[in-house]
């Protein structure tokens, strides 16, 4: 095929070594965005990382039915007196870290694994507009960290709700209904981490800065924030990741290490700053750093 | 097959690289500095000079993967940032072990190839012509030096482009893959490509390069065709001796 589209050979040697007239192609066709998604993807697909990282943050619904199990044995064990006043945390929160640390890491490894291996340069010489590989990377990532949360809290609620029946008050058995937008929002924290994961590792180029710094946000820093004196405490522990998905929907409770400062409109600005922000800085940078 | 009904009846390969005052530098040190030259097609131009000369810096100022201070550098008459599919224009391989040891060498070339808009067909057609068809499937981790050569040439070829550009590509290949890589040179010239290969080894660039540019200190040093300068010294390695003795950074007392 390739010789076909082109003169014989013959023909090419008796033309001047430097030719003076430049050839015009018309080269209408712009980069296809399609095609650098489909790049992204493959990318992805192709290395065993990113399996093990959406099995490990799935495998959250274990945990969660081993919370439940664990749960209504000590329910089952307790005198009357304290069942009555029994009550639980919601557990897609607490499992939904697992998730939300996996998919900072499958974010973070999209863009710092080509920075370790030099392929980035490969990626951005093909590329040369820069800025739809870290689209592109975005779209995957994002789409992998919202099914990867949804599965996990959604398993999770589903699994406890089995579990524990009508026990703790009828905690679980409330209307799913009631209990829907809660759920969307713990879930959607997690592709919130997986683009923070992939603008901090655009950002340090660095695999173990950038996950230092959501293991940072997810552990570290609530729990010093929970040690600083009030009002500092309620005011940062408000902006906190992990207090968002409340402060969308509206229903805070007291017993939360994290402040319920904000209202839902600005809790939502709040996290879709978390994910975009560090991805515009990198995207800035990426187009003004040599590479 | 359907493809080549819309495209031109001919297609006429006559690319040209062209610098032109091209000045990187780095706080400092001035790496490349105010170096001009073209490169023409039909033939394999070596690109030499002492290491730490600038070779691969003017690579990658050529590629727009770092932005040069001064100057400019020219594909077919266009900066290559506003190129907007490049690999069907230009080929380029930096650094052969730049690849993610995870991936299958298929897998490395169709991500490249997508984001191109080229198929999978054409990868398994580059991985026949470079000989990894049959390690297609492998992780490149397991691969030789020269294997990953063979691998970084491949997706240079991707795009089937008229300018290639290669730094190094002799490394790590056995006597078998550098006799290989004389050919495929040779043959990609003949073919009116536009070829700039950067190489230490002396004996090969004599064998394939009919023209040569040689550059030290980011300066250009010497461009004259390769019977210029085997005429004028015994051979093409003492003419390269003689011109960049002056410009040599790491060399031990001669």
């Amino acid at each position: 095929m390739i010789s076909q589209r082109r003169p014989p050979a013959e023909a090419l040697r008796t033309r001047p070594s430097t030719p003076r007239v430049l050839r015009q192609r018309p080269r209408t066709r712009k980069h296809s965005f399609v095609g650098v998604l489909a790049s992204e993807r493959i990318k992805l697909r192709s290395v065993r990382s990113t399996y093990l990282l959406l099995v490990l943050g799935v495998s959250a619904v274990l945990l969660g039915y081993a919370l439940a199990v664990m749960a209504a044995g000590m329910y089952d064990n307790a005198p009357t007196q304290q069942r009555l006043s029994a009550r639980i945390a919601d557990l897609e929160e607490v499992v939904v870290i697992v998730p939300q640390l996996c998919m900072g890491i499958l974010g973070t490894l999209a863009i710092t694994s080509e920075y370790a291996t030099g392929l980035i340069r490969a990626s951005l010489t093909i590329v040369p507009r820069r800025w739809p590989i870290l689209a592109a990377k975005s779209t995957v990532v994002g789409a992998l960290g919202l099914i990867t949360g949804a599965t996990a809290v959604f398993g999770t609620y589903a699994v406890t709700r089995l579990v524990l029946g009508d026990r703790f008050s009828g905690a679980y058995t409330g209307a799913f209904a009631e209990r829907l937008p809660l759920l969307i929002t713990i879930s959607v924290s997690v592709p919130v981490f997986a683009l923070l994961g992939l603008g901090l590792g655009a950002l340090l180029r660095s695999s173990a800065g950038a996950i230092a710094i959501i293991v940072g946000l997810v552990y570290v820093i609530p729990m010093i924030i929970g040690n600083v004196p009030e009002p500092w405490s309620e005011r940062l522990g408000s902006v906190m990741i992990g207090a968002l998905p409340r402060e969308i929907t509206g229903d805070t409770i007291s017993t939360s290490v994290y402040g319920s400062l904000l209202s839902p409109a600005a809790a939502a600005a709040v996290l879709v700053a978390y994910a975009v922000l560090p991805l515009l800085a990198a995207a800035w940078l990426m187009r003004r750093r040599d590479a | 097959m359907v493809r080549r009904a819309a495209d031109p009846p001919h297609r006429i390969l006559y690319g040209v690289i062209e610098l032109h005052r091209l000045t990187k530098r780095y706080g400092g040190t001035t790496a490349v500095d105010s170096l001009s030259f073209t490169v023409g097609p039909g033939h394999v131009t070596g690109f030499l000079g002492p290491n730490g000369a600038g070779k691969s810096t003017t690579l990658r100022l050529i590629l727009g993967l770092d932005a040069c201070t001064s100057g400019h550098a020219l594909i077919n008459g266009r900066p290559y940032a506003s190129l907007s599919r490049p690999m069907h224009e230009v080929g380029a391989l930096l650094d052969a072990s730049a690849v993610h040891g995870g991936r299958s060498a298929y897998n490395h070339l169709l991500c490249l190839a997508r984001t191109n808009d080229i198929g999978p067909a054409r990868v398994t057609e580059v991985l026949e012509q470079v000989g990894l068809a049959d390690v297609g499937r492998k992780r490149v981790g397991g691969f030789s030096l020269g294997m990953k050569q063979r691998l970084g040439i491949a997706a240079a070829l991707l795009g089937d482009p008229e300018v290639l550009m290669f730094d190094e590509p002799v490394n790590g290949l056995d006597p078998d893959g550098v006799r290989w890589i004389r050919g495929l040179m040779r043959s990609l010239a003949a073919e009116g490509r536009t070829i700039l290969l950067s190489s230490h080894l002396m004996s090969e660039m004599a064998l394939t390069a009919e023209r040569i540019v040689i550059v030290g200190r980011g300066r250009l040093i010497a461009e004259a065709t390769v019977a210029e300068l085997t005429a004028a010294y015994p051979s093409l390695e003492d003419a390269y001796m003689a011109l960049t003795a002056s410009s040599v950074q790491f060399g031990a007392a001669r």
